[in-house]
């Protein structure tokens, strides 16, 4: 069973499981309803986001108790530390339900870790691109509406706008924007950025 | 508030700091360390970190992401013990705050109990709640068991409840289910009736009344008086290789519960703890709690209990030996066992460092208690431990 509300995470390791011969029996995104869904479905092992506040309902199932009668146990070497820490880099945990080999339940873990470590790498890229993307986009229409209404060369609206980002402490985007917001109603066309 | 030079202190071995907490008003001394600069004061560069679970709290701490977390009060002693997965010695200088916790359960719930019972509940005399909870169990249909939520196994909140409980005659392992859910999920659960009630820490219960879901029934306080509640857990080893470090995050946070203690002070941090950053809820429901002015219902004149939550007064800080005692014992049915005596008071000398209190109170020229162990469940009103040392009523429920 898996646990995490980034769907298109939670599919990747679904796939990487499938194509090792595992059998993934539910993907929930949220943490509520946990509880009915292990009893439904006694999973033997539960994967779950570390961001999922799912966890320590997960916790309450390892200990004895009529109504839950399955151990759940927190799946690391007690003297592995650095099993813990690599989990907790990755965001990704998993619980045994019941005693399992432990050679044939680590490569899923580890195979969990590597997809939640190259989605976190992935999407650091993504969000670097975006920005970056985003920021040029901002001062190139700053320089633009400069040039326009100043009537002065590019080189020289991109002086302006450093100066003014040096000036008022802002980044060169902010700055950016700053400019954009000022001129762009001057000009009266509405056109900002939005 | 005292003549400590910090020059003066052992130098920190590491400045830069990250330190886990819950979404829980009682949070506060984290927080008001921070914004007091207080932690800079020591020579500690914190960095506040809000965590989702228990779970991840203990396991950043293990993991070394973090330095120091706001722990549960039996935490320190049942990851020692390796009782949830993960066996790490972990250790506590520092109770961060007494009580805090409330019972509240759904209205329909609450009227069946005053119809039923002899006299009005309406003072929240908790014996009296605790039958009338009873005697709606026993004449409800056996098969629909009443089911009552906490937010984590091993914590006070579900010590407390099965102490409310069995005081009303109940077996809480066999008579009602207890779930653990997620505090966020506590409130819409009970409005939707997947569960009858639920012992938390606030603002939930205050989120509850303040809905009209849920009636308060019974504080924590009125169940165990001046229970420990949160306390500052380290890493034994952690500890060992950042002695200084750890001391000045103590005194740091000594100082945050000192200033909270007064009263005056609360209604100003309310607003701050509200904020985004820090539990990011809305300054309305952290009020009741903090303040000490609760409402039990919606629609009822809020009482006055300046007790709620207590830091620092009646030397709350101070990790006393026979409460982690008593603690274990308590987690013994949770766990399917039984420890022997030995176990117990290695377990709880090893992870309740009275000398660590110690050597902070000094240094803030605090008198701390000179004994390891206290009489518990005997005292109903504030009283004299020994010349200077005030401590707070230590009444509890019982069978």
């Amino acid at each position: 069973m898996l646990v995490d509300d980034h769907p298109e995470r939670s599919a990747s390791v679904e796939e990487k499981l499938k194509a090792s011969g595992f059998e993934v029996i539910c993907r929930l995104p949220t943490a509520a309803g946990i509880l009915f869904q292990i009893e439904q479905l006694q999973p033997d092992l539960v994967l779950i986001d570390l961001q999922s506040p799912g966890r320590d309902v997960l916790e309450s199932l390892s200990v004895v108790n009529s109504y839950n009668p399955k151990p759940v146990v927190m799946f690391s070497d007690e003297d592995d530390p650095a099993f813990i820490e690599e989990a907790v880099d990755a965001g990704v945990t998993a619980y045994m339900m019941e005693e399992l080999n432990p050679q044939r339940v680590k490569p899923v873990i580890d195979l969990a870790i590597a997809q939640f470590k190259s989605y976190q790498s992935l999407r650091q890229a993504l969000d670097d691109a975006r920005t970056k993307l985003a920021s040029q986009s901002v001062i190139e229409e700053a320089k633009q509406l400069l040039m326009a209404q100043r009537g002065i060369s590019e080189d020289k609206a991109h002086k302006t706008l450093r100066t003014l980002s040096m000036e008022t402490n802002q980044s060169l985007p902010e700055a950016a924007r700053s400019v954009i917001q000022i001129l762009g109603k001057n000009s009266g066309n509405g056109n900002n950025d939005e | 508030m005292n003549n400590l030079n910090p020059k003066a202190l052992p130098g920190a071995e590491k400045q830069h700091l990250h330190l886990g907490y819950m979404r829980l008003s009682d949070s506060a001394p984290l927080i008001v360390a921070q914004e007091l600069n207080l932690y800079t004061k020591y020579g500690l560069d914190v960095t506040l970190h809000r965590e989702v679970s228990w779970a991840n709290i203990r396991d950043k701490l293990i993991a070394g992401s973090f330095d120091a977390v706001q722990m549960l009060a039996p935490m320190p002693l049942v990851t020692t013990l390796g009782a949830t997965g993960i066996r790490a010695p972990i250790i506590t200088g520092l109770v961060l705050s007494l009580n805090g916790n409330g019972i509240t359960l759904a209205p329909p719930l609450w009227e069946q109990m005053s119809a039923l019972a002899p006299t009005s509940l309406h003072d929240r005399d908790p014996q009296a709640t605790a039958n009338a909870f009873a005697t709606v169990q026993r004449q409800g249909d056996k098969k629909q068991v009443l089911t009552l939520a906490t937010v984590h196994l091993f914590s006070t909140h579900t010590l407390l409840l099965r102490m409310w409980l069995r005081a009303g005659g109940i077996d809480p392992d066999h008579d009602v289910r207890i779930i653990v859910l997620p505090p966020a999920q506590m409130v819409d659960s009970l409005a939707q009736g997947v569960i009858d009630g639920f012992c938390v820490g606030e603002p939930w219960n205050s989120i509850a009344v303040a809905y009209g879901v849920g009636v308060l029934a019974s504080s924590g306080f009125d169940i165990w008086n001046n229970a420990p509640e949160k306390v500052l857990g380290v890493l034994e080893d952690w500890h060992t290789r950042h002695p200084g470090t750890h001391l000045r995050l103590r005194l740091a946070l000594m100082e945050a519960c000192q200033w909270l203690a007064d009263m005056d002070n609360r209604e100003p941090i309310i607003e701050l703890l509200s904020r985004s950053e820090y539990l990011d809820l809305p300054s309305d429901y952290l009020r009741p709690s903090l303040t000490g002015n609760i409402s039990h219902d919606r629609g009822e004149t809020p009482r006055q209990q300046k007790h709620f939550h207590v830091f620092s007064r009646y030397n709350a800080g101070f990790p006393w030996r026979s409460q982690a005692e008593l603690i274990l014992h308590q987690c013994e049915p949770l766990l399917g066992k039984v420890f022997d005596a030995n176990r117990i008071a290695s377990i709880t000398q090893q992870c309740f460092r009275t000398d660590l209190y110690r050597e902070t109170a000094r240094l803030l020229e605090m008198q701390a208690p000179d004994k390891d162990y206290k009489t518990e469940g005997e005292h109903e009103r504030p009283y004299v431990f020994s010349e200077g040392i005030e401590l707070g009523s230590d009444l509890m429920l019982s069978p």
